[in-house]
């Protein structure tokens, strides 16, 4: 039988599996919107630590990592430096979060928000604009998907096929198992990308060089300029250093920013549980080790392949490996693909009827409970279609909602610390940091030493925040108390 | 060690790394020698604050800990 046909059989399995996973994690989940959206707050340390690492982790790292390695070398870099960065305030801001959450019945970060600065505008805006940030994403995990499947199975099984497949699957978890599915299936592909990563990342050089040392050498020797930050642009010229610092400044801003992130606080079982992920997820973070080192490998290899992005597949297919090895990177690349979109689309669907429509309507809970699965369904097939017909705009679109999700980051900072904070000055610091963003996105040329629109936007955020707070009327004691004040470990919810 | 003493040293450790990280700081690592591990030290230098951040949160742990009511 041809190869093919053993690799196709090799990712069903591995598909069925999965949705095995997401279906019975259903059956433990309680059918209220808090058990659909938190979970019921009932994740573990060793689910929370594969759901965080999984989540982050996406296809952008599993085959944009290996294509910057191989097309940008040194620039890649900044996806090893920022997450850490990110992630370490959340050792104090998620247990403070997830305190307010079980105290106040919150399940999402804009009703944190909203709960300190109430304003229905505020909360519709945060909506919109998370779910303006949402699609471009999933549809670069989507795309992802379609692409490995395409590649392995020679073309056998096309890129729409293979999308609709893996994402007909995270639907259907999603929809019947909600949080619970997400949580572990998530567990699953997390191991599964970690040991796969670190397997052909240390195969590959040396198979190909005998060797790491030896494979960087002879990188050094031909093209130096791959291995000193901040490394090439995507055309091949020297990057600017304001570039490089600024996006990691942007990510390490924005990663805890994403909704689907800093949801995961109200999906803990205790406090100890999320400081314990902050603690380990560096552990995780290591993980792009390897991924660089595939990326690495492919550059003396010849001829590449068009688009650096398909470096990973390129890479596996040409090097002639047995079948089995294939199916394996195929179901990692899938798990990262699938543990990041299922995450995406379900923290969408909680956003837009909780935060979106939740607050102009009266929703009883099964009706919240099916708008979330319309909106599952909806955004998944806008991204489907997006991710069928797309352009290279599309990384740049990703960079770019990053700028729009690291502008919540001032008002979460200030619902939770600063007591003098107003409603007026966040909603006019969240308007003035976006519309910056947007004028330096559309007008790249104007960019101060390069840096990312995203950063210049906060620039102008944080004052407009702070000058606007300070010139309107402070809030009452007893409220700002309840957000900011002392937390104590085990209070009953009002 | 005061639980402020521990988290002054642990907020100056990520200061640090962002510093190192980023420009200036990263300049000075913006080079091929010496190697470590086999790595080029532009790659082992950023992969060396990620792997020291474990040991740093879990002394803040350990500290944070003993000034605490227990967790439910």
């Amino acid at each position: 039988m041809e190869r093919w046909v053993f690799i196709t059989a090799f990712i069903g399995v591995y598909l069925a599996v999965t949705l095995a996973i997401g279906l019975m994690a259903g059956r433990r989940a309680t059918s209220s919107v808090a058990g659909f959206v938190a979970a019921d707050r009932s994740f573990g340390l060793l689910v929370m630590y594969f759901i965080t690492g999984a989540t982050v982790f996406s296809s952008f790292a599993f085959l944009g990592g290996p294509g910057w390695t191989y097309g940008r070398g040194a620039a890649a870099f900044y996806i090893l430096s920022y997450g850490v960065l990110g992630m370490a305030p959340f050792y104090w801001m998620g247990p403070r979060a997830a305190a307010l959450g079980r105290r106040h019945g919150y399940v999402t970060q804009t009703q944190l928000l909203t709960g300190r600065f109430p304003s229905k505008g505020l909360s519709a805006l945060v909506a919109l604009l998370s779910l303006v940030a949402f699609i471009p994403y999933v549809t670069i995990q989507i795309r992802g998907a379609g692409i490995v499947i395409e590649a392995v199975t020679d073309g056998h099984v096309p890129l729409w096929l293979g999308a609709l497949v893996a994402y007909g699957i995270v639907i259907v978890y999603v929809l019947v198992s909600g949080a619970m599915a997400v949580g572990w299936t998530n567990t699953f592909q997390g191991i599964f990308m970690v040991v796969i990563a670190w397997t052909l990342g240390l195969y590959l050089p040396n198979r190909l060089y005998g060797g790491i040392l030896p494979m960087f050498e002879q990188i050094q020797a031909a093209r130096p300029e791959l291995l000193v930050t901040p490394g090439l642009t995507a055309s091949g010229d020297p990057w600017s250093w304001g570039a490089y610092s600024t996006y990691i400044l942007i990510s390490a801003v924005g990663l805890m920013m994403w909704p689907h992130l800093f949801m995961k606080a109200f999906t803990a079982k205790n406090d100890d549980t999320l400081r314990r992920t902050v603690i380990l997820f560096p552990t995780f973070q290591l993980f792009l080790i390897p991924v660089f080192l595939i990326g690495f490998s492919g550059v003396m290899f010849g001829r590449g392949p068009d688009q650096a992005d398909f470096i990973l597949p390129f890479m596996i297919l040409e090097t002639d490996l047995p079948w089995l090895v294939v199916g394996l990177f195929c179901a990692g690349a899938l798990s990262a693909s699938m543990s990041t979109g299922d995450a995406l689309l379900h923290a969408a669907a909680s956003v837009v009827v909780e935060d979106g429509i939740g607050p102009f309507k009266l929703l009883t809970e099964a009706t919240q409970r099916l708008l979330m699965r319309l909106v599952v369904v909806a955004v998944g097939a806008i991204a489907y279609f997006a991710a069928l017909d797309a352009e290279s705009s599309l990384v740049q679109l990703l960079a770019t909602a990053y700028g729009i999700v690291s502008q919540l980051a001032p008002p979460i900072v200030a619902a939770m610390y600063w007591r003098r904070a107003t409603t007026r000055g966040v909603v006019a610091g969240l308007l003035a940091g976006w519309s910056t963003a947007a004028f330096f996105w559309l007008n790249p040329g104007m960019k101060p030493y390069d840096m990312h629109e995203g950063v210049l936007g906060l620039l102008v955020h944080v004052p407009v925040l702070v000058i606007v707070s300070l010139l309107t009327s402070r809030q009452e004691e007893a409220h700002t108390h309840r957000f900011c004040g002392p937390i104590v470990a085990g209070e009953a919810p009002e | 060690m005061s639980l402020r003493t521990a988290r002054t040293l642990t907020a100056l450790y990520f200061v640090a790394m962002a510093v190192a990280v980023m420009w200036p700081g990263a300049l000075v690592a913006s080079r091929i020698e010496p190697w470590v591990f086999g790595l080029p030290f532009s790659f082992f230098w950023p992969a060396l604050w990620v792997g020291l951040a474990v040991p740093v949160l879990y002394a803040l742990d350990r500290v944070e800990a003993r000034h605490r009511t227990p967790d439910r």
